[in-house]
């Protein structure tokens, strides 16, 4: 009954390390696992740094401000707890699903999109204005939504295309490394949107670099949610379409091949006939249009005006992206962890105190254990091995 | 490269900065009086900013260091950055403590800049261990370093201080040097600066010739150029690479809380850190200047100078630029030396794994 049971994890494990897709799935698990215990240890030193009235929590004599497990149940209730919760935590899902795709793209093609973040800033810039601008010519109303809709949302592809653009031009034609060019492009779109709206669309009457609010026209109403919650589930669904055409696109078209041929086999590929130049232009415009699309809903579901304290929602595009091994699919579970993570983080600092700050740091220490599946397959390996000298003391082996 | 190609190459740099700033002198004359680029150029000419470039290098020019002996081992290292924000919050926590417990600014200080660059030394070894033997994507681990850091220095400065910014303490100051700090236009600017801009004065040629002619140098070099030849003579690659990453934690370490304990006085934990980029701009200036610590050097020192030059223009008030799209003007002259330089050549074996044989 043991050895029947040991043997069929044993061949489920075999298994898992022979398919590199779900070996992915072991590693990111397992570095959730071990992004959540460092999480607790952190926690638990910050508690005993911190100084509080009432200790929250004593182990072992010693008394600690926060309570590690508490964080992680108030965590959750924060994430799931009622209905606003849950729209939130959707709200952040919807979003960074698009700016972990732009990572995505570019990854398959061998790129590193650091640039969501400043794609992301402009798109959203691009969408406020172009529909205060508009919105005066087009009446209110249904015909007001049909016009002005669209026209945020291709005012941010087409800015956040042309973001993405530019440093994959830079890349093709000048051998500009993408990972440092995208990193600068972030530190000067916020600058440029920075100073875009405190010269010409600032709202004069409002303390701040801020726009004018977009009108209801073209703001997208929650539907099935509560009507405060600033979430609406078509677009949710519509996230969920453009994941599925993204993976459709780099699996079953031939730009998509090219796009995964170039970023895996890159000498084999140009000498296969795939044009790299304009590959690496396109796959770099592609993630910049998603990161466009992903500001654009930002505007117009969420915030409803740009302002200055953009979330860093393109940044952590990259770690939803890389923990789901740069799978469009993947992308689905990942991006709903890490809304959990943002709602919830929430409500840790509301509720407990502890800086939501905290959840930067796991953010990180998932990124950095994710990029590590030889730390979990040196522990597999151990595993295994112990296995094997179990089996044979047992005499079981032919 | 010889020797004398070397200083062949110095001269020709040297002429160069000093036939860029004879062209401004002239422009300077030319200039009508009271007028906008009379200002500016004044501005430029005052041996006030030229040490103003020279204290804003410092943070630059050591990461670029660091990120050489990392890269010039075979490890890319994009977690500079982080380096910088870890070593200048704990620099600052630090400081706080020794004053606390009573000692005397100047001794609290320098006991705190030692603390920052072993805190530095620490996230390297950790990241060292992830990438040498567990093989991490290099890329992305160096991001993770970045964000961890991100998030956790405002962290740790919540908990602390109740707020992402901690309080201002002193800095070094400047040390003036007898006799030579009387040389009129170089005295003041190179002979009456912080201790942290003769380290870096100091750091660089010697940098340059460590990796030049010691046998470590030879060995980092070789672990990134063939670390199939480095192992094959006996030298065990990983312990190379582990000694290049811990040089570029102690280097991004004496970056990071030499430009807070130096100059700045306080850690600001808003959006990017009182670090802001700093770290990506040194990895731009070892790029420019090709691996080559001095040459890095002049790279760090040209985006000092368009970073110091944004303050001075936005005192004139002629000028109506917001003071924002000053602050890019780094990042913007960046990103065209990059594009322009495009092309350098890297380590042959960089971001490659390598299992020594045992």
């Amino acid at each position: 009954m043991t050895d029947d049971g040991q043997t069929r994890i044993e061949r489920l494990l075999g298994r898992f390390v022979g398919l590199s897709g779900g070996e992915r799935v072991l590693v990111s698990v397992a570095a959730v696992g071990v992004a959540v215990v460092v999480g607790m240890l952190v926690i638990l030193a910050a508690g005993y740094g911190a100084s509080c009235g009432t200790p929250k929590f004593s182990l072992l004599g010693v008394s600690f401000c926060y309570d590690p497990v508490s964080v992680f149940t108030v965590l959750f209730q924060g994430a799931f707890g009622n209905v606003f919760n849950i729209a939130l935590t959707l709200q952040q899902m919807t979003l960074l699903l698009f700016t972990g795709l732009s990572f995505a793209i570019a990854f398959r093609a061998g790129l590193f999109n650091i640039g969501a973040q400043g794609q992301f800033v402009l798109g959203s810039l691009a969408t406020t204005v172009t529909i205060l601008w508009v919105a005066p010519l087009v009446p209110d109303g249904t015909v007001g939504s049909l016009v002005l809709m669209p026209l945020g949302l291709v005012a941010g592809v087409v800015v956040g295309g042309l973001y993405g653009w530019l440093p994959g031009v830079l890349k093709a034609r000048f051998d500009t490394n993408e990972v440092i060019s995208t990193l600068l492009l972030n530190f000067i779109a916020t600058a440029v949107a920075y100073v875009l709206v405190e010269r010409f669309f600032n709202d004069p009457s409002i303390q701040g670099t801020i726009t004018r609010a977009i009108p209801s026209a073209a703001t997208f109403k929650p539907v099935v949610f509560p009507s405060n919650t600033n979430f609406a589930l078509p677009l949710f669904l519509f996230a969920l379409a453009v994941v599925v055409g993204v993976y459709l696109l780099l699996h079953r078209t031939t730009i998509g091949y090219d796009i995964r041929a170039l970023g895996t086999q890159t000498k084999a590929a140009v000498f296969g006939g795939v044009d790299a130049e304009s590959t690496t232009i396109l796959s770099m415009t592609l993630a910049g249009a998603v990161a466009g699309i992903g500001g654009a809903i930002y505007v117009m579901m969420v915030i409803g005006r740009w302002q200055t304290g953009t979330p860093p929602i393109g940044f952590d595009g990259i770690a939803v992206s890389v923990l789901a091994g740069n799978n469009p699919l993947g992308l689905v579970p990942s991006s709903l962890l890490f809304g959990i993570l943002e709602s919830g983080s929430q409500a840790i600092q509301f509720n407990l105190g502890i800086p939501r700050q905290l959840v930067g740091v796991l953010r990180g220490l998932i990124i950095l254990l994710v990029a590590t599946p030889e730390l979990f397959r040196i522990v597999g390996r151990t595993l295994n091995r112990r296995d094997v000298i179990d089996l044979s003391g047992g005499g079981t082996e032919p | 490269m010889s020797r004398r190609r070397v200083f062949r190459r110095a001269g020709k740099w040297a002429a160069g900065v000093a036939v860029v700033i004879a062209v401004l002198f002239v422009l300077r004359a030319l200039a009508p009086s009271g007028s906008v680029p009379e200002q500016i150029l004044d501005a430029i000419l005052d041996t006030g900013y030229a040490g103003s470039v020279l204290r804003v290098t410092v943070p630059i020019a050591f990461a670029a260091f660091g990120g050489i002996f990392a890269e010039k081992s075979g490890i890319i290292n994009i977690g500079i950055e982080g380096f910088l924000i870890l070593s200048a919050l704990s620099s600052i926590v630090a400081v706080q403590r020794f004053l606390e417990m009573g000692m005397g600014t100047t001794t609290a200080l320098w006991l705190a800049f030692f603390v920052g660059i072993l805190v530095s030394i620490a996230a390297a070894a950790v990241f060292a261990v992830f990438t040498i033997r567990y093989e991490s994507n290099q890329v992305i681990a160096g991001l993770a370093v970045w964000l961890i850091s991100l998030g956790l220095a405002p962290f740790v400065s919540l908990i602390l201080f109740q707020s992402v910014n901690s309080p201002s303490v002193e800095t070094f100051g400047t040390w003036t040097i007898p006799v030579l700090s009387e040389i009129p236009a170089v005295g003041p600017i190179f002979f009456d600066a912080s201790p942290m801009v003769y380290l870096m004065l100091v750091t660089a040629p010697l940098a340059w010739y460590v990796l030049k002619y010691t046998r470590l140098g030879r060995r980092i070099r070789a672990a990134g150029e063939n670390p199939r030849a480095l192992d094959t003579a006996g030298v065990s690659v990983s312990r190379v690479r582990y000694v290049g990453v811990l040089l570029s934690g102690v280097l991004c370490g004496i970056g990071g809380a030499g430009f807070t304990l130096g100059q700045l006085g306080v850690f600001v934990g808003n959006l990017d850190t009182s670090i802001g980029g700093r770290g990506f701009l040194g990895i731009v200036a070892y790029l420019f200047g090709n691996y080559n610590p001095l040459a890095s050097l002049g790279g760090a020192a040209l985006f000092a100078s368009f970073d110091s030059l944004q303050f001075r223009l936005q005192q004139i008030s002629a000028l109506d630029v917001p003071s924002q799209l000053f602050g890019i003007l780094p990042y913007v002259v960046v990103l065209v030396t990059l594009t322009l330089i495009g092309r350098t050549r890297i380590p042959a074996a960089l971001g490659e794994h390598y299992d020594d044989e045992e």
